[in-house]
């Protein structure tokens, strides 16, 4: 009978270490994520902007998805938006993915030198993507940058600003950072020397050697660290905001999703609330996504095959 | 010992030829070429006295730093600094401890909704933040932290979970549960097991997500600039924004100070590389 209360107390005070262990963190969740992605989810069916901030009102059901008629129809950036942030998101996985890859690989082979090149590659990614932005705004300034001699080497008349050339300029803006994969390099380089020598070996003895090595035993090996930076890679392109800030600040043809989120909620004095919490909400929609896509890509083909 | 290194650095080059050899050399030169030139030009055009003169990728023809001596003199640049550092500072300590309480239950305990509440914590991983922009910023409006520190912490406190939690759990689940077993037998609470046995055990987990969450932080632009409008208050990211205007036309004054935001976390990293290197590779980011 002692016995039983002490457990039933013991099983009591349990429950509340559980609960006031885990309190705080779920306050947190609830006011940054649970709270704001229902109420962009709600007001997206919602009359709210700044005629009305204080009285959000709901569309009857008859004009329920009109936020959603007027970005897709009317909102004159929403596709371009739309259009820039997907090319983000699958020059992550088509550019950055397999730079991060082959360099992890590169460095893998231990070459003369190669601690060195793997610090000097995280490098740009300790420094923040606004003062990359803001150097690459130097780089490719007309009067005094970098990229315009070059083109001058070829185009001897070339006078522009390369980050208002439509087409050129996205190229310019993806450039400002999709090779700076460094810490997307350290996962996979730490995944492939975390294979255990003995499957090296084996398969040295198979006469598997050097690149045939990596394509048949190392890869297949990281294919869970590949789906992780591909994800991380895919959602920051999918979001992507710094730079399009720095360097183009949206104009000729560079707005992303973000940008046009931030430009209807906060920066227009006749800001859209509404209007911006359904591009918001077809942002998340958007990156879920993404992220059932790639674990689609990198589902486990074996059992397939069988 | 020596043999055994060369050993091994055979066996990671096995197979691969001398076209290998070369093809490896070619790529390291690359990744380091790309990933100076940016910061390299900066330093170098920094010196130049107009660098509209003397365009492109040359040297300067005499060493010029007056622009260094201004960033210091009419910038107050440390002022940024020190509230980078305080803003990134009580955001970790505080995201970090609440994390690693979290973590240490969802860790080593069963109890109810724990698939529940470990889901929702990783889905932070994928939500877009940028979404939710009006919501954060009614609330922070709403809360009268607007323009203020406090709001930014807030947020930073409450963003960016995952990453933090995912590291700390997977180290607490490395824990033999004989420790605390032992602690249960000698008459800790649950709360003294976690402070006095768990905590110190788990400290290097810990600083990991720490160093990590920390340079996020640090490097934050989209909220700092929103939140903060003081121009006092701004954080390094968000002072940045008004570099392009502030410098017009003094070119110099401005790649002295891009430079000069530079330098502290650079060197930082020239230091703590070998730690923020086995942070990010010791299999902290794995699902």
């Amino acid at each position: 009978m002692n016995a039983k209360t002490r457990k039933r107390q013991l099983g009591i005070r349990r429950s509340i270490f559980i609960v006031v262990f885990l309190l705080p963190i779920l306050i947190c969740f609830s006011v940054f994520y649970l709270y704001p992605i229902l109420m962009v989810v709600i007001s997206s069916f919602a009359k709210w902007d700044y005629t009305n901030l204080n009285n959000m009102q709901m569309y009857p059901l008859n004009q329920l998805f009109d936020n959603y008629i007027y970005i897709f129809t009317k909102y004159p950036y929403f596709k371009e938006a739309l259009k820039n942030s997907c090319i983000w998101s699958l020059c992550g996985l088509l550019i950055q993915v397999p730079i991060a890859t082959g360099a992890a690989l590169v460095i893998s082979k231990k070459c003369r030198g190669w601690k060195l090149t793997r610090n000097i590659y995280v490098l740009p990614n300790i420094i923040s993507s606004a003062a990359m932005g803001l150097i690459f705004l130097q780089i490719y300034n007309p009067k005094y940058g970098v990229v315009n001699q070059l083109i001058k080497l070829f185009n001897p008349s070339f006078q522009d600003n390369i980050l208002v050339v439509p087409g050129w300029n996205m190229v310019a803006l993806t450039c400002a950072y999709i090779f700076f994969a460094g810490t997307n390099m350290i996962m996979v380089l730490g995944q492939i020397s975390a294979i255990p020598a003995e499957i090296r070996e084996a398969a040295l003895l198979d006469g598997a050697k050097g690149w045939t090595l990596d394509r048949c035993i190392t890869l297949p090996l990281i294919k869970s660290t590949l789906k992780t930076i591909s994800v991380l890679s895919v959602s920051a392109g999918f979001i992507l905001y710094n730079e399009v800030f720095f360097l183009t600040n949206g104009a000729a043809g560079t707005k992303s999703i973000s940008f046009i989120i931030r430009e209807l909620a906060v920066v227009s004095p006749r800001a859209q609330y509404a209007r911006a919490n359904a591009v918001g909400t077809i942002q998340i929609l958007g990156g879920l996504l993404l992220v059932l896509l790639i674990n689609l890509i990198f589902r486990d083909r074996k059992e397939e095959r069988r | 010992m020596k043999k055994k290194n060369e050993n091994i650095e055979s066996e990671a080059m096995a197979g691969v030829g001398t076209v290998g050899k070369i093809v490896c050399g070619i790529v390291m030169v690359f990744l380091c070429f790309i990933s100076l030139f940016p910061v390299i030009w900066v330093a170098i055009s920094s010196l130049k006295k107009d660098p509209l003169a003397e365009p492109g990728f040359t040297l300067p023809k005499e060493i010029y730093l007056e622009g260094y001596i201004g960033v210091f003199r009419d910038m107050n640049i440390l002022q940024y600094f020190y509230n980078s550092f305080k803003v990134a500072g009580l955001s970790v300590i505080l995201s970090i401890i609440m994390i690693s309480m979290a973590a240490y239950v969802v860790a080593r305990m069963e109890f109810k909704f724990k698939g529940i509440i470990t889901g929702m914590l990783m889905a932070t991983l994928f939500i877009p933040p940028t979404a939710m922009t009006f919501p954060v910023y009614n609330l922070i409006n709403g809360l009268k932290i607007n323009d203020s520190h406090a709001g930014l912490i807030l947020i930073y406190t409450c963003s960016g979970i995952a990453v933090s939690f995912m590291v700390i759990r997977n180290y607490f689940a490395t824990i033999p549960t004989e420790l605390e077993e032992a602690a249960k037998i000698d008459g800790c609470t649950y709360t003294q097991t976690f402070m006095k046995i768990m905590l110190p055990i788990a400290r290097p987990g810990i600083l990991t997500a720490a160093m990590l969450a920390f340079m996020n932080y640090w490097n934050e632009y989209y909220w700092a600039s929103m939140v903060l409008i003081t121009k006092e208050l701004k954080t390094v990211p968000a002072i940045l924004a008004q570099f392009q205007t502030a410098f017009s036309t003094n070119y110099n004054g401005m790649f002295s100070a891009i430079v000069v935001i530079l330098l502290p976390p650079m060197i930082l990293f020239t230091c703590f590389s070998k730690y923020f290197i086995e942070a990010l590779s010791g299999g902290a980011v794995k699902g």
